[in-house]
C-alpha cells in the first residue's frame, strides 16, 4: 500500500491556486516579459556555396553594425538570426520561418540574384521589410519592386552603364562570358544593348552554368574569336577561377577582360599572379577618397578581424546601419513604420548622402572603376581606383535611371 | 567553319578534365566495390588534398606537396576506423546520411582552419606556359596532370593485378566472408583501402588546386562528377571508370564548342543514355552480394 508523506500532501484548493497564480504570472508582469525579449533581426545570406565567401564579410559587416550600437536598438537589446539560403525556394521557407519562428521584425540579405528575386516576392507576402544587400538583378527594384523590399547594390543595368566606356575603350569587338543564372543574364542583355548602340560587333558569348570548374574550354573558344575585349559576368568562385585559368592558359595581358561588380574576395582568391582586369565595384578599403566615417568603419573591421574590411563588408555595413537607424528613428517595430523609416533615412558621410529612392527604393550609390595594379605587394591590396562614377554625382538619378524607364510599380 | 585546331584542343582540354575525373571516381569505385559503401565524403577528401597541398607549398615549398595524399589518406583510415566500419551491416541508406553528414562535418572544419575565402594557388613556376604540338594547345602544367594521371593509373592497376594486397582486395569485394575465412584479417583490409581510395581522391585534390579555386565547398565540382562517372563505367569496375571518365571530360568539352549553356547538363544526360543502353554501366558486372 502506497502511503504519501505528509509534507507532500498539500490541500486541492491550495494546488489549484498555486496552478493558477504559476499560470497567470506572465500576466501580471509584463513587462518583465518584454525586456527579456530582444529585438530580432532577420539575416538570410548563404553560409555555404560559391557564394559564401562574400557572404562571410556581408555577415561581419551586418554584425559590427549592430555592435556598434551596443547591441542594442530603441535603447533594448537586439539580436540578429543567421538562417542559410541555399537556394531560392529554401530561402523563402528560411524566410517564412524567420517571421513566424523567430519573430524577426527585418529581414537583411539576398547573397544571389536568384534567391533575392524570391525573397522579394515572399517580403510582400509576408508584409516583412526586406533590406537586401548584395544581389544585383535590375528587376529588383525594376518591374519586381515592391513596398516592403529596399536594395543597395547598384543594378545591373546601371553598371554596366558605368563600365561600357572602359570595355569600348579596349574595341568594338565583343565576346561575352557570362553565369548562366539571373545575374549572367542581366549583365547579358544589359551588355548586348550598350554594343549595339555603340555600333559595336559580338564575336561570340558563352553561358556559363553556375559551379563551374574548368573554363579551359570556354578560354580556347575566345582565343579563337579573338576579340578586342572579354566582357564577363560570372559570379564570385566562378569569376575567381575563370581569372586563374584565363591565366593558366596564357591569355593573361594579351586580351583585356573587363567585368561589373567584382567583390575584393573574388581577386584575394585568385592571387596576385593571375589577377588582371577593370571591373566596376561599391567601394574599396583602400580609396584614399573615402570619408571618415568609412574610414573609421575600416579601422573598425581591421581591428575586430584582424584583415581589411572587403567590399562586400561594406554592403552588409551600411545596409544594416541603414535598417537600424530606420528602426531608432521611428522608434518601432511595426514593419510598415520601419518601411517609412527606410523611406525617409538620410546617411551623410562627408560629401556622400546615402538614402533610398523613394520611388523604386534603390539606393543611389556611387561605383567605382578599379583595374588590378600591375604590380601587387600586398597580398589585399590589388585595385587602383581609376574614378567614381558617375564622376559628376549631380548626374546619379540620371545614370540610375527615371521613374519611366525603371518601371517600378509599387502600388 | 570550324577550326580543326580548336576542336583537338578541346579534346586534349577534355582528357585532361576526364583524367581528374577519373582519379575522383576511381577511389569512390574501389571503395563501393570492396566496402558497400557509397560514399558521399568522398569529395571532401579532394578538398582536403587541395589544402594540405597549399599548406605544405606554404611551409615547406613544392616538393613537401606529394605528401599531402598520404595526410589526406591518413584522415582517411580514421574515419573508417571511427565511423565508416560501424556501417557495414547497416541498410544503404543509414552510410548515405552519416557519409553525408562527415562530408559537413569536414567542410565546416575547412571552413573553421583555412577561412571561408578562396585561397589562392598558382602552378609551379617550372610548369608555367603552355605547349603548342601541332594543332594541339595545351598548357605545361595540364600536360602534366594528364601524365600524372596516368601515371597513378597504371600504379594503382599494377597494384591491384600483380601484388598479394590487391589479389585480396579483388577476392574481397567480390566475396569478403570467403576471405574472412582463409585467415585474413579483413577489417584491417577494409581500413586500407579506404584509406587508399581516399588518397587517390587527395591526389586528384593536389592536381586541381592550381587550377580550381580552392575553396571549402569545391567538393560540389568533384562529387557530382565522380558519381557519374562510376554510375557510367559500372560500380565497381576499375576499366569502366577510366573509360567513363574520359568520356565524361570529352563530351563536357565539346558541349562547351557547340551548346555552352548545356555543358553542366550534358553529364548527366549522357549518364541517363547510358544507364538505358548498359542498365549496369559501361563494364559492369552482375555482383551477386549486391543484388
Amino acid at each position: 500500500m502506497d502511503v504519501l508523506k505528509p509534507a507532500l500532501v498539500l490541500p486541492r484548493r491550495k494546488l489549484l491556486l498555486g496552478a493558477t497564480g504559476l499560470a497567470a504570472a506572465p500576466l501580471a508582469m509584463p513587462h518583465i516579459a518584454r525586456a527579456a525579449d530582444p529585438i530580432r533581426i532577420g539575416v538570410l545570406l548563404a553560409k555555404t556555396g560559391s557564394i559564401a565567401a562574400q557572404t562571410e564579410y556581408l555577415a561581419n559587416g551586418t554584425f559590427l553594425a549592430l555592435e556598434e550600437r551596443g547591441n542594442t536598438l530603441m535603447g533594448q537589446p537586439a539580436e540578429l538570426v543567421w538562417l542559410d539560403e541555399p537556394s531560392p525556394q529554401a530561402a523563402t521557407q528560411n524566410m517564412q520561418k524567420l517571421v513566424e519562428e523567430n519573430k524577426v521584425c527585418a529581414i537583411l540579405g539576398g547573397s544571389l540574384s536568384s534567391n533575392a528575386l524570391a525573397e522579394e516576392a515572399k517580403a510582400a507576402e509576408l508584409k516583412i521589410p526586406f533590406v537586401c544587400d548584395n544581389a544585383a538583378a535590375t528587376d529588383i527594384t525594376g518591374k519586381n519592386c515592391n513596398r516592403y523590399t529596399f536594395r543597395l547594390n547598384t543594378p545591373v543595368v546601371v553598371q554596366s552603364r558605368m563600365l561600357a566606356p572602359y570595355a569600348l575603350s579596349y574595341g568594338k569587338r565583343w565576346y561575352h562570358i557570362t553565369a548562366s543564372f539571373a545575374f549572367g543574364q542581366d549583365i547579358l542583355k544589359s551588355s548586348r544593348e550598350l554594343l549595339k548602340a555603340a555600333g559595336g560587333t559580338e564575336v561570340g558569348a558563352d553561358e556559363v552554368p553556375l559551379n563551374t570548374a574548368d573554363f579551359s574550354s570556354f578560354i580556347l573558344k575566345i582565343r579563337a574569336a579573338k576579340p578586342d575585349v572579354v566582357v564577363g559576368g560570372l559570379a564570385a568562385g566562378d569569376l575567381s577561377t575563370f581569372l586563374k585559368q584565363w591565366n593558366e592558359l596564357g591569355m593573361k595581358g594579351k586580351i583585356p577582360f573587363v567585368e561589373i561588380a567584382i567583390g575584393d574576395t573574388d581577386i584575394w582568391s585568385v592571387g596576385a599572379e593571375a589577377a588582371n582586369g577593370t571591373f566596376t565595384k561599391m567601394w574599396y578599403y583602400n580609396n584614399p577618397a573615402n570619408p571618415p566615417e568609412e574610414k573609421a568603419f575600416a579601422a573598425d573591421y581591421l581591428k575586430k578581424h584582424g584583415k581589411p574590411a572587403a567590399d562586400k563588408a561594406w554592403m552588409g555595413w551600411i545596409t544594416a546601419k541603414s535598417l537600424f537607424d530606420s528602426i531608432d528613428a521611428v522608434k518601432s517595430t511595426d514593419a510598415m513604420k520601419i518601411v517609412e523609416g527606410l523611406e525617409a533615412w538620410k546617411f551623410q558621410a562627408g560629401s556622400t548622402a546615402y538614402s533610398y529612392r523613394r520611388f523604386d527604393h534603390q539606393m543611389l550609390v556611387r561605383n567605382l572603376a578599379v583595374s588590378v595594379k600591375d604590380k601587387i605587394t600586398d597580398k589585399w591590396d590589388f585595385f587602383d581606383v581609376k574614378a567614381t562614377l558617375p564622376e559628376n554625382p549631380a548626374d546619379l538619378q540620371k545614370v540610375f535611371g527615371s521613374e519611366e524607364e525603371i518601371g517600378c510599380k509599387m502600388g | 567553319m570550324l577550326d580543326p585546331e580548336v576542336l583537338l584542343s578541346q579534346l586534349a582540354s577534355g582528357l585532361v578534365l576526364g583524367g581528374l575525373y577519373v582519379l575522383i571516381a576511381i577511389g569512390l569505385s574501389i571503395i563501393f566495390g570492396l566496402l558497400g559503401i557509397v560514399n558521399f565524403a568522398h569529395g571532401v577528401f579532394f578538398t582536403l588534398g587541395a589544402y594540405f597541398a597549399l599548406t605544405l607549398y606554404q611551409y615547406f615549398g613544392w616538393p613537401a606537396v606529394i605528401l599531402a595524399p598520404i595526410g589526406v589518406g591518413a584522415i582517411g583510415m580514421i574515419a573508417e576506423r571511427l565511423l565508416i566500419q560501424r556501417l557495414y551491416d547497416k541498410e544503404p541508406l543509414v552510410s548515405l546520411i552519416v557519409t553525408f553528414a562527415l562530408a559537413l562535418l569536414i567542410e565546416a572544419s575547412v571552413r573553421l582552419i583555412w577561412g571561408g575565402i578562396g585561397q589562392p594557388f598558382s602552378p609551379p613556376p617550372f610548369l608555367s606556359g603552355i605547349f603548342i604540338w601541332g594543332p594541339v594547345l595545351i598548357t605545361k602544367y595540364r600536360a602534366a596532370v594528364f601524365g600524372t594521371t596516368v601515371v597513378v593509373l597504371v600504379a594503382l592497376w599494377l597494384f591491384l593485378e600483380h601484388t598479394p594486397f590487391g589479389r585480396i582486395l579483388r577476392a574481397g569485394s567480390r566475396d569478403p566472408e570467403m576471405v574472412g575465412l582463409l585467415g585474413i584479417n579483413l577489417p584491417k583490409v577494409l581500413t586500407w583501402v579506404f584509406g587508399l581510395g581516399c588518397a587517390i581522391s587527395g591526389i586528384a585534390g593536389v592536381l586541381a588546386a592550381p587550377l580550381w579555386t580552392i575553396t571549402p565547398a569545391m567538393a560540389t565540382n568533384a562529387i557530382m562528377p565522380a558519381f557519374v562517372v562510376v554510375a557510367i563505367g559500372g560500380l565497381g569496375s576499375f576499366a569502366g571508370a577510366v573509360i567513363a571518365g574520359l568520356l565524361v571530360g570529352v563530351v563536357i568539352a565539346m558541349t562547351i564548342q557547340f551548346w555552352p549553356e548545356a555543358s553542366g547538363a550534358m553529364m548527366y544526360l549522357f549518364m541517363a543514355l547510358m544507364l538505358l543502353l548498359r542498365p549496369r554501366g559501361l563494364l559492369g558486372e552482375r555482383w551477386e552480394r549486391f543484388e
